[in-house]
């Protein structure tokens, strides 16, 4: 009898440990894609985001470290929520690279003509540029 | 301060409310202008879900008053983009 109690005893603190892993797994990829979203909105992802990368797949390895120990639901919850999380952002930052443009126009060459309609679908034409120092930008549109 | 973006002059305007944006504001969805400028982003892989062919290279450019091209800016990375603080600091340079 004493036996079987300790042995749940010892059981019951695993499964302390496996939910404190959950929890704490989830906290950590919460904190991180909170920075990831603060520095989109400053428009300051930075060039190299191994920090960020390193910090999603510590969250994924807690929350799977969790599974192992045991944890109770709500840590496995909170586990599966961190490996889901941790993993989508670091593979979002691997295919997120994309080929610059190597015939692109460079500094030193000459604008082509160009035209087009604004958005008050007004025809625009590059040539009424002409004597005017311009800031002009391509981007992906709103979505 | 000109734009070009292969949204649809109405969807430029719903942006342009929202976000109250300036300037001269540019529709290219056959990415002729892209195009012109060598800006088509051939990497993509997977299609903008606007409808467009594809998407130009995210890029700012400064232009001097005879059409020369002062400064160029290209992102290797959609989810970066000349921040207001870096293309302030190019202007400066440039207009001092």
């Amino acid at each position: 009898m004493k036996g079987t109690a300790e042995a749940g005893v010892a059981k019951g603190k695993t499964k302390n440990v496996g939910t404190t892993l959950g929890l704490l797994s989830l906290v950590l990829a919460a904190i991180t894609v909170a920075l990831w979203f603060r520095q989109i909105n400053q428009v300051a992802i930075p060039e190299n985001r191994s920090a960020f990368v390193l910090s999603f797949l510590t969250a994924v390895a807690l929350g799977i470290g969790a599974f192992f120990a045991r944890t109770r639901w709500f840590g496995g919850v909170a586990a599966v929520l961190a490996i889901v999380v941790g993993g989508f952002f670091p593979f979002s930052v691997a295919i997120s690279r994309q080929e610059v443009a190597l015939n692109g126009i460079r500094v030193g060459d000459t604008v082509p003509h160009f035209t087009a309609l604004d958005d008050q679908s007004q025809f625009f034409d590059s040539t009424s540029l002409e004597g005017r120092l311009v800031l002009m930008k391509f981007f992906r549109g709103h979505w | 301060m000109i734009t070009v973006s292969t949204d649809l002059p109405e969807e430029i305007l719903e942006g342009r409310r929202n976000h109250g944006l300036n300037g001269r504001m540019l529709s290219d969805r056959d990415l002729t202008v892209t195009d012109a400028f060598g800006l088509r982003n051939q990497g993509m892989h997977s299609g903008p879900p606007s409808g467009a062919e594809s998407l130009p290279v995210p890029t700012t450019l400064l232009i001097d008053r005879n059409g020369e091209v002062l400064w160029v800016d290209h992102s290797e990375n959609y989810q970066r983009r000349s921040g207001p603080e870096y293309v302030l600091a190019a202007l400066k340079t440039h207009l001092d």
